[in-house]
This record gives structure tokens, C-alpha cells and sequence, in this order.
């Protein structure tokens, strides 16, 4: 039965080629459009640490001085960054598991085999607690200890891509690079880690590349570095290398790991006994405002997800809508110019449910082709975005990347224009009186 | 009158459905079509907005220490002496913060100490005496900095005096808006005092992405040595600024092998990056707008020469008994006018209400009414296009038709 269904909607759809090819077209479009809005969304908007989520959690604390905005982007909250200080406080309290401070700093690095000029590289200055906490993986070696952030010991951790670029790929642990002209041991290398969006600091770009090599935080004041991300200084006087030790200076951000609600109650109490402390010492302004975030949080707090991309998705899918009232519209026009073929066939005997699951399956091939085509466009244009924004360091471009889940997007969104475009007309040519159009023969 | 509009209303209240369908996907196409303009139009009136600057022939470069030792104005200066040397450089200055890009800083600018009062968030750009012609930005009154205020900051010098700057007009009418803001003294971030020496034509500095004008700059007589990097501008004669750059590049780079070049953008780049989001925007509003009003008219097109085919009986009968190939046409393009019509105002309504939300939600800019007046001309103009083709074929049915079917 469902053979001769298939011969019969493909007969009807051949005989208006015109009309098949206008409704593939429309799904195609509407379906592709939303594929590939959807595929940006879905990676601007996904957690890339979703299995720690209610166990990481970044710190802030509301410490600028008075007169000064203190977040400017979410007026009323802490700002994202703290003073070096508060930090290393914070971060010497035994309640959270593990903690993380950490800065960016340019640096550049020399000294490999056949390497003829230094090459600058984002370096991450950061506590060793920051590669156990976000789970990093390494292909070599490992993170390094407790003890070499105290020192601070010369070790250096080097992306893979930067193990790559140096050593053509070989295991390069135990061997050694200059990192501004300091001598630097290798201890790890890192597997493939690229988390989007960067969740672990957001004040210099929300799809940015982890940085190339790691070394302990200590070293930006020991090797008199300036850090290169987000700086914040208030206060009378220069800037100079002390106010970045001083409480003038807020430039770090900080993650600590706490896994109970009981530790996350305890330690934010610890911060705002800290905060008190420090407004008696006459140090904060603001009224007590500390706060923990876990990344969901985090990734809202700092517009993961653009504006411009809900908007993108939003009319997408409106777009998908008026491509599917044009296929009910075409449909229900065929559907009833065909009706005096419905009616004769009701009359020689076919059941109204075989009339409907005849028209039903018309509709499917129609969106079944029409996501076929879609497909087609989706990867078109996805190379397209990739191609228009290769020269830029451009959001749009990086996660321009077709995903499985693209796939089953495809999937869900042909099943429901079918039911959409096609239940109707179907349900309506089912209802053909077969004596109306006996009669006219 | 009632010869056309009889038949027409009964033919849409035959197939009720379609006709609304047809309305349906109209009003929405309108709606959009309206919105997505007036972002568009918005996103390229700011895009077309001058810079300033000569972006073409401009470039920059940051230059990194390798060590705490690195001595970054001695440094500087030999970079500026072998660029103002260079044949083809117009001019090049030391700085700390590139024009068009988020790289650089911003402070407060206010008209009384310690933040009292109205204050503006604005960028800074430290130059020297060679700033002015670097940016290729002209004063509109005052003067250029003196040979002997330009300071060279640096980690020992714990209490900076400005004493000068130059503001760009955008700055000095935030700050002033009710006088004339030469002469003026002003407090910048709350309380280094300063004198506003000259005002420059408006031009755009760092910190693009910040909360204040993108044309609010102040320039200060400053050549900043405690970071242990610096920027470079260069601008060069037209045409001369790729071949000066890889020159200059190779030289800088192997001049000092305490220093590393860390990036080197052109202004025009920059430039491009600065919109990227916006274009981004832009682009995908009119492709999908203009592939909905495309298949908006494919859908009335084909529907109408679908409709002409299985009433062909209909017309010949028509024709038969008197009707002219003109009132068929005419029949068929009212059809559509009224379904285009009823289609309109509920895109208007939509569009409205659309346009209420992006304004509420999203900080869009309210609709402008004429949008939609065009929008809706468009729309109209368009369809009524899609469905001549199909009405003049009806047209065509010869009365025969009428006889030989029955």
C-alpha cells in the first residue's frame, strides 16, 4: 500500500514541477536558515563545563573606591575583577577545594630548536589550581604544584597547538624555552582545550583562544610584566608596579571550586567578613556586595550570548513560519484543484484515512526533499560565513561549524513542517464529497 | 462596480483558506521587511559615520620588552627616528593605545575635583608633538603641544602633572556644552588638573567598545615608558603603507633583540574588525528579508497561475458571456489587491507591535512610520507584479473553453 501511495504522490508531484520545486524550495530555505542560526546560538549559549556547573564559581567583591563606576556594565554589581590583595586573601582560605587566580599577560618566547626570532604569545598567568579545576586536559606531562606558585618556580605549561608550532608535536616535557628572556621548563602540554565560549575570563573576548602557554601569576610581578587583559586603577599617583600589588589595582580574576552548599555558604561568608573588615580599615565604599557565580551564571552575566544572535534566531524561525504557511497554502490550492481525483476514488471505494495518509505522504516527500536541500544550503552556508569572516577574528566565523547536533535539528524541524504543512491540506482533501464530483463527469 | 466586485468576493469566500494563508504570509513578510530595514538603514548610518582618520594609509604597531630593563623610551625613540626617515612616511608618533580598536584606556574627564559634578567617560591617547599630523587630525582652535610639555612618564615618577591637553570637539561640548571650552581647566579622573590648550576636529579614538562617544578623546602630552610597551602609528604617503609596513617590520623586529613585535594592525583592518558584528547583522537581515519577499511573490505567483489552471472553465464561461480579456485581468489582479490589502494591515498592526518590542527588549530605535509606508508600497508593487503574469494568462482562455468542457 505504501508503495502505491509513494507512486501516486510522486505522479501528482510531477505534474506540477513548478509548484514541487516552489514548496522544496521554501523548506529548504526556512528549515537551513534556522539550522544555521541555531548551530551559532547553540554554541554561543552552550556551557563548555557543564559537569562542574554547580561547583565552580567565580568570585567578585565590590572594592572600587568611591566616585568610580564600579561595574559598568551591570551597574549595582561587583566588578569582575579583583585587586591583588583581596585576591591572594581569598585565595589562602582552606573552605573551597581548590582556587584559581589568574591574569593574561603578553610575553614572547624563544629558544626552541631551529627558531630563529622570538614569537609573542597570550601567556596565562595564573595558580596551579586552575588546570585541576576546569578539568584541562594534557597530552604531556602535567600541571604544576602548589610549590612552584609559591616560589615562583620557572615552569611553563604550552598549548598543544604552541607544542606544534615549536617542537613539530614531540612529547618537548623536561626541555627548556625563554619566555621573555627568563628560562622556562617545560611540565606540560596541553591536549586539544578550547571551551566556548572562554567562561574563565570574559573581559577580553568571549570566543578568544586559550592562551598559548601558562606559567605561575607570581612571575608578572617577580619579571616586572603588566598584564594585558582587563586593568582597572584608581586612586592619585602613576600607575607603576607597585599599585599592582596594591589594593588601587584590580586586574585578576578568580574561580575557587566549591562543591557543597554548606562550603559555598561558609566562604561567601568569609568574603563578606573580609569586605567588613576592609570598610572599617576604610578601604570599601560600597555597601557589602559579594557574590559567587557558577558558570550558567557567569556566561549570562557576560552576554555569552549576543543580542544580535537572539534577534537572528527569532527571525529565523519566524522566516521557517512564513515558509511553511507559502507550502500549506500551495498544498491546500493542489490538494483541492486534485479533489475531483479524491472524490473518484472515494467513490471506487478508497477509505477516507487512505485519502488523507495519500496527501500526508505527498507532504512528507515535499519537506523530506526540502531537508535534503536544506542540508545542502546549511553546509553552503556555513562555508559561506566561514569564507566572509576568515579574516577576522569575528564570533560569526568561529562557530560557523556544522555539528551532529546540526543534524538533528534537521531532523526535528522536517518532522514538524510536515505535520505543519501537511496535516491540513491532507485532513482537508480527506473530507472530499465523492457525489460532487461524480456528478460533473 | 458591482459587475467586479460581486464575482471576486465570491470566488476568495470559495477558498477562504488559501486566500488567508496568502494574507498571512504577506503580513508577516511586511512586518519583518519593515523591521529589518530600519535596523539595517540604522546599522549602516553607523557604519558610514567618518572616522576621522586616514584609515587607508595608516598603521600601527605594538612593541614588547622582553625584559624589566627594557628601556622603552630610548627604545621609541629609535624606532621613530628610523620611521621619520623612512621615504614614504608622512609622519609617525609614539603612543600607548590604538585608535579604532578596544586597545587602549579610558579615564574621567569633569570640570571640578575629586569627581564632583557631571562627569564624561573618556578615551585617552598619549602622544607627542608629532600626534596631531600622525592622526591626521587638524585643531579647530588652539594650539598644538610645546616642545617642552610633552613628559616622559615612568614608574619613578610618582606625581603626574598633566598641565596641557587637546580635546576633540565631541569632548569639549559634553564637558562645555554652553561655552567655549579653550582655556578651560578640567579634572581628569577626579583629580590630576588639566588645562584644555587645543580642540581638534572630532576623530575616533580607542576604546570603541566602552560606554562613552566613541568621538570623546583627549589627547595627552605624554610619552608613557612604564609598561614596558609601546604603540607605534605610522601614516604614510598613499598608497605607501603595506611596503612600509613589511620594511619596517623586519627592521623593527631585528633592530632590538629585547624587543618583539606583538601585533600590527592597519587602521583600515581595524576598522573593519570595529564593524564586523554590526555588518554581520546587516548581512543576514537582507539576505533572509529579501529571500522572504522573494518567496512571498514566488508563492503568489505560482498559487495565481495554479488557480487560472483549475479555473479555466470558469473564465471561458466568463468570457463567453461578454467579459473582456481586461476585466479578467482585472479580476484576478483585484483578487490579490484584496488579499494584499487585508494582508497590510495586519502587517502593519504586526510590525508595530514588533517594532514596540525591539524597542523595549533589544534598544532598537522606534520604527519610523515612513518605513512602513514604503515598506507596504513595496509590498503592494511587488505582488501585484507576481500575480499580472498569471492574470494575463487567464486572460488568454479563449470562450471556447466555456463550450467544449461541458
Amino acid at each position: 500500500m505504501l508503495g502505491y501511495h509513494l507512486r501516486m504522490a510522486l505522479k501528482s508531484l510531477r505534474r506540477t514541477p513548478g509548484l514541487t520545486l516552489l514548496m522544496t524550495a521554501a523548506i529548504g530555505l526556512g528549515v537551513s536558515a534556522c539550522i544555521v542560526t541555531l548551530t551559532e546560538y547553540h554554541a554561543m549559549s552552550s556551557n563548555p563545563i557543564w559537569w562542574k556547573n554547580s561547583v565552580l564559581y567565580a568570585v567578585t567583591l565590590d572594592i572600587a573606591a568611591t566616585n568610580q563606576p564600579n561595574n559598568p556594565r551591570h551597574p549595582g554589581l561587583p566588578p569582575a575583577q579583583l585587586t591583588y590583595p583581596d585576591a591572594t586573601y581569598l585565595a589562602r582560605s582552606s573552605i573551597p577545594q581548590r582556587t584559581a587566580i589568574m591574569a593574561v599577560a603578553q610575553g614572547a618566547l624563544d629558544g626552541a630548536p631551529d627558531q630563529s626570532v622570538a614569537v609573542p604569545v597570550e601567556t596565562r598567568v595564573t595558580t596551579a589550581g586552575f588546570f585541576h579545576m576546569f578539568d584541562v586536559p594534557f597530552k604531556y606531562g602535567g600541571p604544576w604544584n602548589a610549590t612552584a606558585d609559591r616560589g615562583p618556580q620557572p615552569v611553563i605549561v604550552l598549548s598543544r597547538r604552541e607544542n606544534d608550532r615549536l617542537f613539530g608535536g614531540a612529547d618537548s616535557v623536561g626541555r627548556t624555552l625563554l619566555w621573555n628572556n627568563h628560562r622556562f621548563r617545560i611540565v606540560g602540554v596541553l591536549d586539544h582545550w578550547d571551551p566556548r565560549p572562554r567562561f574563565y575570563d570574559m573581559t577580553v573576548g568571549n570566543f578568544v583562544r586559550p592562551e598559548a602557554a601558562f606559567i605561575p601569576l607570581k612571575w608578572i610581578t617577580a619579571l616586572h610584566m603588566w598584564p594585558s587583559g582587563q586593568m582597572q586603577c584608581w586612586g592619585k599617583g602613576a600607575i607603576t608596579y607597585s599599585s599592582l600589588r596594591g589594593p588601587g589595582c584590580i586586574w585578576l580574576e578568580m574561580w575557587a571550586e566549591l562543591p557543597t552548599a554548606a562550603s559555598r555558604a561558609r566562604f561567601l561568608a568569609l568574603m563578606n567578613a573580609y569586605a567588613t573588615e576592609q570598610r572599617k580599615s576604610g578601604r570599601f565604599n560600597y555597601p557589602l556586595n559579594a557574590r559567587l557565580w557558577n558558570v550558567g551564571q557567569w556566561l549570562r552575566l557576560n552576554d555569552a550570548v549576543t543580542h544580535d544572535s537572539r534577534l537572528l534566531l527569532r527571525l529565523a524561525f519566524t522566516f521557517l513560519a512564513v515558509c511553511l504557511i507559502n507550502t500549506v497554502a500551495v498544498l491546500l490550492a493542489k490538494f483541492m484543484g486534485a479533489a475531483p481525483l479524491a472524490g473518484i476514488r472515494r467513490a471506487l471505494g478508497a477509505s477516507r484515512r487512505e485519502i488523507i495518509a495519500q496527501h500526508l505522504i505527498e507532504a512528507s516527500l515535499v519537506s523530506l526533499a526540502g531537508s535534503c536541500l536544506a542540508l545542502v544550503l546549511t553546509v553552503g552556508e556555513l562555508q559561506g560565513i566561514r569564507a566572509l569572516y576568515r579574516h577576522t577574528h569575528d564570533v560569526y566565523g568561529k562557530l560557523a561549524h556544522f555539528d551532529p547536533l546540526s543534524l538533528l535539528w534537521a531532523l526535528a524541524l522536517t518532522v514538524l513542517s510536515t505535520l505543519v504543512a501537511g496535516l491540513y491540506p491532507a485532513w482537508r482533501a480527506g473530507q472530499v464529497a465523492p457525489a460532487a464530483y461524480l456528478r460533473t463527469q | 462596480m458591482t459587475l467586479t466586485s460581486h464575482p471576486l468576493l465570491r470566488a476568495l469566500r470559495r477558498n477562504p483558506t488559501g486566500a488567508v494563508l496568502i494574507a498571512l504570509q504577506i503580513g508577516i513578510t511586511l512586518a519583518i521587511l519593515v523591521n529589518a530595514a530600519a535596523i539595517v538603514t540604522h546599522a549602516i548610518r553607523k557604519m558610514e559615520r567618518p572616522t576621522g582618520l586616514d584609515t587607508r594609509d595608516t598603521f600601527a604597531m605594538l612593541v614588547g620588552g622582553l625584559s624589566k630593563h627594557f628601556n622603552v623610551y630610548s627604545a621609541s625613540s629609535e624606532d621613530l627616528a628610523y620611521l621619520r626617515h623612512l621615504p614614504g612616511v608622512a609622519a609617525a608618533g609614539v603612543t600607548f593605545g590604538i585608535p579604532l580598536t578596544d586597545n587602549g584606556g579610558d579615564l574621567t574627564v569633569g570640570r571640578s575635583p575629586g569627581g564632583q559634578g557631571p562627569t564624561v567617560t573618556s578615551a585617552y591617547l598619549p602622544v607627542d608633538r608629532q600626534g596631531l599630523r600622525t592622526l591626521d587630525v587638524h585643531l579647530v582652535a588652539g594650539r598644538n603641544f610645546r616642545a617642552g610639555e610633552i613628559r616622559v612618564l615612568s614608574a619613578a615618577d610618582p606625581h603626574p602633572r598633566i598641565g596641557e591637553v587637546i580635546v576633540t570637539q565631541a569632548l569639549a561640548h559634553a564637558v562645555f556644552p554652553h561655552r567655549s571650552a579653550l582655556g578651560q581647566s578640567i579634572y581628569l579622573g577626579g583629580h590630576t588638573p588639566a588645562t584644555i590648550i587645543g580642540i581638534t576636529r572630532n576623530f575616533m579614538g580607542p576604546q570603541i567598545g566602552g560606554e562613552g562617544d566613541v568621538y570623546d578623546t583627549v589627547l595627552l602630552p605624554e610619552v608613557v615608558t612604564q609598561y614596558s610597551m609601546y604603540d607605534l602609528l605610522v601614516r604614510t604617503q598613499p598608497g605607501k603603507r603595506d611596503a612600509i609596513l613589511r620594511e619596517a617590520t623586519r627592521h623593527i623586529g631585528a633592530a632590538d633583540p629585547n624587543a618583539v613585535i606583538g601585533y600590527t594592525p592597519t587602521l583600515s583592518h581595524a576598522k573593519r574588525l570595529m564593524y564586523s558584528g554590526l555588518r554581520n547583522l546587516a548581512v543576514f537581515l537582507s539576505f533572509l528579508t529579501v529571500v522572504m519577499l522573494a518567496l512571498c511573490c514566488l508563492g503568489i505567483f505560482g498559487l495565481g497561475t495554479f488557480n487560472v489552471a483549475t479555473r479555466t472553465r470558469q473564465i471561458g464561461i466568463r468570457r463567453a458571456l461578454g467579459a473582456r480579456r481586461r476585466d479578467i485581468v482585472a479580476l484576478f489582479l483585484a483578487e490579490n489587491a484584496l488579499t494584499v490589502a487585508a494582508g497590510a494591515i495586519f502587517g502593519c498592526v504586526l510590525a508595530l507591535a514588533i517594532g514596540q518590542w525591539l524597542t523595549d527588549h533589544d534598544g532598537v530605535a522606534r520604527l519610523d512610520p515612513w518605513y512602513l509606508l514604503v515598506g507596504f508600497a513595496v509590498l503592494a508593487l511587488t505582488s501585484q507584479l507576481a500575480a499580472w503574469q498569471p492574470a494575463r494568462r487567464a486572460a488568454t482562455i479563449s470562450p471556447s473553453v466555456a463550450t467544449r468542457t461541458v
